[in-house]
């Protein structure tokens, strides 16, 4: 591998060489502890998490139940993808999961009509690229913030939804077959290696595409990237469509996974990908991450939500640790920012 | 003048990094006076008047204020002293009432903490009736009124706040003739009731309106100070090139320069154009009449700049100069298509063109290298090599990807050529020096292979001997056949490097000049508005 592709805004595993300024003292050593930590904080979870969960129920560790967790994984997954994207230029979206829900109204629908699957599918897709095009048209044309331009159309995508369903719960078969974990290849679901896919797709898009490297510059310093010639607008939009297509898959396998579509439908998952993202050790301010550090964060939560379920522990204790996870993940973002601002004025 | 001065400074001294700003620098006021405090841009005025005002801490020296120590540590320390200061873009609280700015930080209350706000009404229309104030302002929001006003409520706070030094930073620069005129009355008033009035400004023409005195600093020196407002006597002390001398070819040079980059070019061998001992000699006869690679005519830019028409030639660097708020950056930015162009045209290798965004420039071989490296220029997250590639990369891809050999080259070669220190491309740009990694920014530019090279203050803050490789690469590249339009605050570096040498003034364009014809003073004599 050359050196070029280990720079420290990107590839998820390689640590950020320590930096080389001559400051000296307590805030360089500090400032080694705060990265060291900001990089090895998710492995360290993910194996006590195991081991913990191991040693607390026999039943965890069983490739049968590795498998469900996998498979139920499957719409985080895909929608926190996409999500790393977004905030890895600096913003934000809180209306994923309303629009999962949403989609997976007309993706149900559909199916209760007796359109052909395919049909189905390509709906699925075109409506979560409307979804993408709204988003990123809002906060890269209009110039809203992404937070406030996603408050508002999640609460539209939550009233839709609301107003779609009209008290009547709609149940419906998979689109396709190995959308559910049952179609497998050998002993591993298609979907998970869907999933998989999707990952190493766009970490290379990440990695080796001049659009990757564009959401990198942008996310590190917009106006610079403005002036070396990148496409800012064009580069945002495109990259809420692409999380748009991914909700409209993602809308797919949610409806998959429960079979029910209810009035309050995939809300939950819009704080769930945030997570991921965030306790995956992408940066919340942009500029820093990578989507292979998301699909560790997915799989921190969900093994997390099985595992407690598993274990006997009341449920109570995942939000709570979810929560405390993430608190120390952004609080350790806001520590290196700090300690960067504290080295600069004592130049 | 009266015997003891009101506010007295001895011996000033104040360091920034590298960076001497002020070093042994006296300074006196007394009370009623009214004193301009000149010089060119890093002379040094504003960090003396920081220093007064408590924004800054001396490294060395001591003040006093009416015959006692005086040593503020914060801007608040100041103010209750008796030193208040108005900046040059009014700074109020744009949200609150007029009458709300005036008693920030000293409202009157009563019982429970709760505002009087009858007994600070009172008040302040007694303030802003004494000043000649219209006392009607005081319900309106600071945000509403015009520059103009924010700016005499601001002076009025500091009346208010019983201010014996009021410091005004370049307070006209935002007014029109009727607003300085009513401006200029207010100061006239307090100076009459006793208050030291500094006062920074750049135009010649207002002098002798507002200042009894005038005190000039160089190079963060004292360079001198009169009671005759002589355009020319104080042109001659602002001057910051102690002597220019005329080379053999009848290229301009500073002559404490000279030296010192002879050596440097001894250093980098001798395959240069060998021009440094001839400074803007360089100009060699063929650069001088071929065809301009960029024509600007009558180009205006409502409220910031009008009617500018210069040329830029290949091989040649075309310095462009102007004291803060000339409007440099501003016309570069324009050029780039990253600000609105109202009126006029520009050529770009002989057809119109019509800048849309920096993108568009780029590609069409227009790369400008902005005035701040830190917020404009560098990705602090990425490595040295994604910082140099990254308006590149186009040209190292297939269909959208980036090939890893490509762009280990190109940043190979960059780095060579401009012989960047960094212990591997992958470095952090953050670990790089403040000139190596200008360096990377250069070559991220010079990596699209621009016809045309806008630098807008490409050594600021960076140390004195990366200073003069960064300036003999300038050289090397315009010796290439670009054309290099340079925009510097330092006159040393604009009189080494220019063949020719506009100058703006608020705007416009006062005077250019190419070859023998540029000196140290005549270009500040434009800059200041002084030639008209």
């Amino acid at each position: 591998m050359t050196t070029l592709t280990d720079s420290p805004g990107r590839g998820a595993s390689t640590p950020p060489p320590a930096p080389t300024t001559p400051t000296g003292g307590a805030g360089l050593s500090l400032y080694r502890v705060v990265h060291l930590v900001q990089v090895w904080l998710l492995p360290a979870l993910l194996v006590v998490e195991f081991v913990a969960f191991s040693l607390l129920s026999p039943f965890f560790l069983t490739p049968q139940n590795l498998t469900n967790v996998a498979v139920n994984a499957a719409d985080l997954a895909l929608i926190a993808a996409g999500l790393t994207l977004v905030i890895l230029m600096g913003g934000i979206d809180v209306s994923t999961g309303f629009a999962v829900g949403m989609l997976s109204w007309v993706v149900a629908s559909l199916m209760a009509a007796g359109q052909p699957p395919i049909v189905v599918f390509l709906a699925a897709l075109a409506g979560g690229a409307v979804v993408g095009l709204l988003n990123g048209m809002l906060t890269a044309r209009l110039a809203i913030p992404s937070i406030v331009a996603t408050l508002g159309t999640s609460a539209l995508f939550q009233t839709g939804l609301f107003a779609l369903w009209n008290s009547r719960d709609i149940f419906s078969t998979p689109v396709f077959p190995f959308l559910s974990g049952g179609a497998r290849l050998g002993e591993l679901p298609i979907l998970v290696l869907i999933v998989l896919a999707v990952y190493l797709v766009l970490h290379l898009v990440l990695t080796r595409t001049t659009f990757g490297r564009s959401i990198y510059a942008i996310g590190s310093n917009v106006e610079a990237a403005k002036l070396s010639g990148i496409n800012v607008r064009r580069v945002r939009v495109i990259g809420s469509v692409i999380l748009g297509l991914l909700i409209g898959v993602a809308a797919c396998t949610y409806l998959a996974r429960v079979g029910v579509v209810q009035a309050s439908s995939g809300g939950e998952l819009t704080m769930l990908a945030i997570a991921s993202v965030v306790v995956g050790g992408t940066s919340i301010l942009g500029g820093e991450g990578s989507v292979l550090r998301t699909l560790g964060g997915v799989v921190f939560i969900v093994v997390l939500d099985n595992g407690i379920v598993l274990a006997g522990v009341p449920s109570l204790w995942n939000g709570l640790i979810v929560g405390f996870v993430i608190l120390v993940a952004v609080s350790i973002n806001g520590l290196a920012v700090i300690i960067n601002a504290r080295k600069k004025r004592s130049l | 003048m009266q015997s003891t001065p009101l506010l007295t400074a001895r011996g000033l001294t104040k360091r920034f990094g590298a960076t001497k700003a002020l070093t042994d620098v006296d300074f006196d006021i007394h009370a009623g006076e009214r004193v301009a405090i000149m010089g060119e841009n890093g002379a040094g005025k504003s960090t003396l008047m920081k220093l007064i005002a408590g924004v800054y801490t001396p490294d060395a020296g001591s003040l006093t204020l009416g015959g006692d120590a005086y040593a503020p540590a914060t801007p608040t320390d100041a103010i209750r002293a008796g030193v208040s200061t108005v900046y040059q873009e009014p700074s109020g609280f744009s949200h609150l009432t007029v009458l709300e700015n005036l008693f920030m930080g000293r409202q009157t209350t009563r019982a429970l903490g709760w505002l009087d706000k009858k007994s600070m009404g009172r008040e302040a229309g007694e303030l802003l009736a004494r000043l000649q104030l219209p006392t009607r302002l005081l319900k309106r929001r600071m945000g509403d009124l015009s520059l103009a006003d924010q700016q005499q409520v601001l002076i009025a706070r500091a009346v208010a706040n019983e201010a014996r030094v009021l410091i005004l930073d370049e307070p006209t620069s935002i007014l029109t003739d009727t607003e300085s005129e009513r401006l200029f009355q207010l100061v006239d008033q307090l100076s009459a009731a006793g208050t030291a009035v500094c006062y920074i400004t750049h135009r010649f023409d207002e002098l002798e309106r507002v200042a009894d005195r005038f005190v000039v600093l160089r190079d963060g020196q004292n360079s001198g100070e009169t009671d005759d407002p002589d355009r020319e006597g104080l042109l001659r002390m602002m001057g910051s090139v102690s002597s220019v001398t005329v080379g053999a070819d009848g290229g301009l040079v500073a002559a404490e320069d000279a030296v010192p980059s002879a050596i440097a070019e001894g250093e980098g061998g001798t395959e240069g154009e060998g021009g440094v001992l001839t400074g803007s000699g360089v100009a060699d006869a063929a650069a001088a009449t071929s065809a301009p690679v960029l024509v600007v005519d009558a180009l205006s830019s409502e409220g910031i700049f009008r009617d500018i028409s210069f040329a830029v030639r290949p091989g040649q660097i075309t310095g462009l100069y102007g004291l803060v708020g000339a409007g440099r950056s501003e016309l570069a930015l324009a050029i780039c298509g990253e600000l609105p162009i109202d009126a006029g045209t520009i050529a770009f290798q002989g057809k119109p063109y019509r800048p849309h965004s920096s993108r568009t420039a780029l590609e069409q071989g227009i790369a400008y290298l902005p005035e701040d490296r830190k917020t404009q220029g560098i990705f602090p997250h990425l490595s040295v090599g994604d910082n140099l590639s990254a308006a590149a990369l186009r040209g190292v891809s297939r269909a959208g990807f980036v090939s890893t050999a490509g762009e280990r080259d190109l940043v190979a070669t960059w780095m060579d050529r401009l012989s960047i220190k960094a212990e591997t491309p992958a470095s952090p740009i953050t670990s790089l020096s403040g000139g190596n990694q200008q360096k990377v920014l250069l070559a991220r530019l010079m990596a699209t292979n621009p016809q045309l090279l806008i630098l807008d203050e490409p050594t600021r803050g960076i140390d004195v001997g990366t200073k003069r490789e960064i300036h003999r690469r300038i050289r090397e590249l315009a010796a290439t056949g670009i054309a290099v339009l340079l925009i510097s605050s330092e006159m040393a570096e604009l009189l080494e490097l220019s063949d020719t040498v506009h100058v703006l003034h608020e705007g416009r364009l006062t005077w250019s000049a190419v070859g023998s014809e540029i000196t140290e003073t005549a270009i500040l004599r434009a800059a200041t508005g002084a030639a008209a």
